[in-house]
């Protein structure tokens, strides 16, 4: 990013309460909707409509700028040290506290399809949570991590770093269902 | 006994009220972490820490993940005729109510970065809302959108088809900054 870029984003502000309650509403929308037209290109792909599912890959990306410039807005966005820290706490709140009282009560409500789906989420946060403590130490330091592939599994986001197990620990996906970054 | 579950993400079913609440707000959770990460990926890079911006990359797409199988619980993944619609509804209720709803509350307060970031996102909202309901109709007739490329706009997500603008009408970004879908 060079500085006539950065120069056009909205900057970090002081923000008044009302407006950033709006603030991060706005980002959580626009955040499911990123999400939602990613889903929707799959499905528009699947049903042989190749420039629908473009379509919805470019919008999806155009909220994706929108996310990150209320986020910047709301001063989300700092230094990778705190922003290591701050994914940090977001995984073990899911992991501590949303996903057991999540999962407990759609175990109550016989929900196996919403268990599973919660499971998926709540195994995959903690291999997240590790990656980040570890990744933070490094940063602490001034210090990069190693250059390891990095590789999700697609059905349940199970998180690998280094090699690919022959099929998923958690969903039993096969090997090629990974995907590497 | 084989798991009818593997390798397949969760399915929509009838749920509990609680339970329905909570996989929407695990959607939620899980969408904003993935568009946090994606940014912090940015910011790694930009500091010198690429393989803390791979891993980050690679843990939204984990979010991303989640955030599917949590829509599919809860029954958000329909024909692209459905999700056109759906999208549309989503735009429209962003243009008509949500953003002048917070400019109000923004100008009120004084907040000019967050009035700079709410003007960004409403009048893209306005470019997809009007090639939505072009493309609904279209598939409405069984046919796909023309093959013709999508250009967003990196700072505020200005959505065009066809020829990239010479440089962007809402934020005065220059053509060459546009992504090509």
């Amino acid at each position: 990013m060079d500085e006539a870029f950065e120069k056009r984003l909205p900057k970090p502000e002081d923000l008044n309460a009302m407006t950033e309650e709006s603030l991060k509403a706005a980002f959580a929308g626009e955040s499911q909707a990123a999400e939602k037209y990613m889903v929707f290109a799959e499905q528009a792909d699947e049903e042989g409509f190749p420039n629908i599912a473009k379509l919805f890959r470019a919008i999806s990306f155009a909220e994706t700028r929108h996310a990150r410039n209320h986020l910047r807005v709301m001063k989300g966005i700092n230094s990778t040290v705190d922003n290591l820290a701050t994914a940090f706490a977001g995984e073990s709140f899911e992991i501590d506290e949303m996903y057991p009282a999540y999962g407990e009560i759609a175990k109550a409500q016989k929900n196996v399809q919403a268990s599973r789906s919660i499971r998926y989420a709540v195994k995959a946060e903690m291999d997240h949570k590790w990656m980040y403590s570890e990744a933070h130490e490094k940063a602490v330091d001034g210090k990069d991590i190693a250059a390891q592939p990095v590789s999700v599994c697609l059905i349940c986001g199970h998180t690998v770093i280094g090699d690919v197990p022959d099929k998923c620990p958690v969903c039993a996906a096969p090997k090629d269902q990974y995907k590497t970054f | 006994m084989p798991d009818p579950f593997k390798n397949t993400p969760p399915a929509p079913e009838d749920k509990g009220v609680m339970t329905a609440q909570n996989i929407a707000a695990a959607l939620a959770g899980e969408s904003q972490a993935s568009q946090k990460y994606l940014a912090f990926a940015d910011v790694a890079d930009a500091e010198g820490y690429p393989n803390v911006g791979r891993l980050f990359r690679a843990v939204a797409y984990a979010e991303s993940m989640h955030a599917r199988n949590h829509l599919s619980v809860l029954g958000g993944i329909g024909t692209t005729t459905e999700n056109l619609k759906a999208a549309w509804g989503g735009e429209t209720f962003e243009i008509d109510e949500m953003y002048p709803a917070y400019d109000a509350v923004a100008k009120l307060q004084g907040n000019d970065s967050a009035r700079t970031s709410i003007s960004y996102a409403l009048k893209a909202e306005m470019d997809h809302q009007g090639i939505y309901d072009s493309t609904l109709k279209g598939v409405e007739g069984k046919k796909d959108l023309d093959e013709t490329p999508v250009y967003v706009c990196p700072i505020c997500g200005h959505t065009a088809l066809g020829k990239a603008p010479a440089y962007c009408m809402q934020c005065g970004t220059t053509a060459e900054y546009f992504k090509e879908f």
